[in-house]
């Protein structure tokens, strides 16, 4: 019996910001866009959802008079991760059902 | 990248590897730092070791360099942190270790110079009460205690990054603490600038190379 996969992370965009979040402290937005390669508003509304989840937090604030969105990985997101990748490999061990 | 695309679940974990290494790899220390108080501190030190050896004095403090050295450090950190558009949790941990290595280094030397005034002022009343006059100092080993803490942060770095050339300048703080308990100061001058040399110059050389050839190979 398999556990589904979460659909929330089951996005190459939004795993793809997981992925990263999961390695740094903080990450600006401008630093995820250029790993990903994704456009501003793309990038922004997969954001939205995963901070909807609960899985990040953005937190909005000035650095030398430009705004500056600061994206974290939040405990339950770290969960929600580690609860895929284990999905992942119990789907890998013994093949696609 | 398509928000629509269905991935299998061997893409999933090749994206996973792949975000991970981009952020991983995405800051390299350019050993700026390393550089300059590796240099700093062994000047220091060999110019003082060069005073005592020569008798020759110059009319000021050469350790007062280190507090000149502190502008560029502040001005470099500022400028990383205006630069980075991420925070790894490694650097975090440096960041603190650095800083509490400036603090305790900045308490250790207020401590050592109120220490050596009260031991050359016991030394006063030893002469005074008609006994010769003790040759012992107490700079003798106030270097034991900076170099000890020298090999703290270079350690820690050395664990943290994986990097051997600073696990081996630590190891050389530590082994030259001990042997300049039993030397004299001139002595434990040379220790310290090679303790310098070993764990911070010649690693912050090789860190700067490597971010070089890290760098070109990102722009080919």
């Amino acid at each position: 019996m398999f556990n589904e996969l979460d659909p929330i992370l089951h996005s190459q965009l939004r795993l793809a910001v997981m992925s990263i979040l999961i390695s740094v402290k903080e990450a600006e937005f401008t630093f995820l866009r250029e790993k990903t390669n994704a456009t501003a508003g793309n990038l922004s509304v997969q954001l939205n959802k995963l901070k909807d989840a609960g899985y990040v937090d953005i937190k909005k604030q000035f650095k030398d008079n430009y705004p500056q969105t600061l994206c974290t990985i939040t405990p339950s997101g770290l969960t929600a991760f580690e609860k895929y990748v284990q999905d992942l490999q119990a789907y890998l061990k013994t093949g696609t059902p | 990248m398509n928000d629509k695309y269905s991935m299998s679940e061997q893409e999933s974990l090749q994206l996973i590897s792949s975000m991970i290494d981009k952020a991983k790899n995405s800051y390299h220390d350019r050993g700026t730092a390393s550089i300059l108080w590796g240099t700093v501190i062994s000047i220091c030190s060999l110019v003082t070791w060069a005073q005592i050896y020569f008798d020759h004095w110059l009319g000021f403090d050469i350790w007062m360099l280190t507090i000149a050295a502190i502008i560029p450090t502040v001005w470099l950190s500022i400028r990383e942190k205006k630069l980075r558009k991420a925070k790894s949790y490694d650097q975090t941990a440096m960041d603190a270790v650095w800083m509490c290595f400036g603090m305790a280094i900045f308490l250790t030397v207020h401590a050592s110079l109120a220490a050596g005034a009260a031991f050359a002022s016991l030394k006063d009343t030893i002469e005074h009460a008609g006994m010769s006059r003790p040759a012992i100092s107490f700079n003798e080993y106030s270097s034991s205690y900076m170099l000890t803490l020298y090999g703290i942060p270079t350690l820690v770095t050395a664990a943290i990054k994986n990097f051997k050339p600073m696990y081996i300048g630590g190891i050389i703080c530590w082994l030259s603490a001990i042997i300049s308990i039993y030397t004299p100061v001139d002595i434990d001058m040379l220790l310290m600038a090679l303790s310098a040399i070993t764990a911070w110059l010649i690693p912050g050389i090789i860190l700067r190379s490597r971010s070089k050839s890290k760098t070109e190979a990102q722009h080919v």
